[in-house]
């Protein structure tokens, strides 16, 4: 068959106790509609209320660090036409990890000089604990915001706070630039 | 003093003040693409209130879910209430929360670490 074999694709989706699967660039309207379908599923699904607003924030938080840094690419004078729509594309996907937890992943090129403060912020979050974790985000929250917009800093605590356990990530190479980032949450 | 009320959205919560009655309402989820733009009004008509009279100001918060960009700005309110607290001003914030709900009210209790003025929770949920 050429092109994409969309039964494969749901095979490999199904196998992962995916629920939904987003591919392509992000807007505000997608992630609210993905994030409508989210809760309405969670709502049918559990009657735990506070976990299904875990697995919401932590979607609406990776989602927008996402689009924020789409949004900064574009905003940046130095980027060209084919470098913005190279950043503009996500993946995100929020499944059912087991009986007992959920799992919300996302992944989006990035260049790979953004790269080391953000997985060093991931290190040294994976190191602590539940009232570290509150600590931080206090402090970071009080920290004034760049240019408008609060940067991924407090996303990226709020959602190890609502996590079981510490946030996973994964680089992979796309050119000599270009790495595609890889965050997993399990809630 | 204008009145101002704004519909909500799947993203950014009813919001009303009302200078008449010392008011400002937001009622909804709120997690805007840019949560600093949608603040910046609702912050500006606060500021703008406090300097422009001494009568008593009361916030009703009933949120069940606020990202982390609109705590930034909501951070911004609670400071300017503070500040309006500390000379002496009359300041009221009500949080309504569903207790079916506990993340809601582990937002109020973070937001009521930072202040020192009168900080009333209620459960809206009927049992």
């Amino acid at each position: 068959m050429n092109g994409l074999d969309l039964w494969d694709l749901r095979q490999k989706l199904d196998e992962a106790n995916i629920l939904i699967c987003f591919n392509g660039p992000l807007s505000q309207s997608i992630i609210e509609q993905l994030g409508v379908a989210v809760k309405r599923y969670l709502e049918a699904e559990t009657h735990n209320v506070g976990r299904l607003y875990d697995v919401f924030a932590v979607y609406i938080e990776q989602s927008q660090n996402i689009q924020n840094y789409t949004a900064g690419k574009a905003a940046s004078a130095s980027a060209s036409p084919a470098e913005l729509q190279r950043y503009d594309s996500a993946t995100i996907a929020i499944g059912r990890l087991d009986d007992d937890h959920y799992l919300v992943t996302s992944g989006n090129p990035m260049a790979k000089s953004d790269l080391p403060p953000l997985t060093a912020l991931l290190d040294s979050l994976a190191k602590l604990d539940a009232d570290g974790l509150k600590a931080c985000y206090r402090e970071q929250r009080r920290r004034p915001r760049e240019d408008g917009s609060p940067g991924a800093g407090l996303g990226l605590i709020d959602m190890a706070r609502k996590s079981s356990r510490p946030l996973e990530y994964r680089v992979r190479d796309i050119d000599a630039d270009t790495a595609y980032f890889h965050l997993t949450a399990v809630i | 003093m204008q009145y101002y009320e704004q519909a909500a959205t799947v993203s950014t919560p009813w919001v009303r003040l009302d200078p008449e009655r010392g008011l400002l309402e937001l009622v909804g989820e709120s997690y805007p693409a840019n949560s600093f733009e949608f603040y910046r009004p609702i912050v500006q008509w606060l500021g703008d209130f406090l300097q422009s009279n001494r009568a008593a100001v009361r916030m009703e918060l009933e949120l069940s879910y606020v990202n982390t960009g609109s705590i930034k700005s909501m951070l911004d309110l609670f400071d300017l209430l503070e500040e309006a607290h500390q000379e002496g001003r009359s300041v009221q914030v009500v949080w309504k929360y569903d207790s079916r709900n506990p993340r809601a009210l582990e937002t109020a209790e973070e937001f009521s670490d930072e202040i020192s003025f009168s900080f009333e929770v209620l459960d809206t949920h009927m049992s």
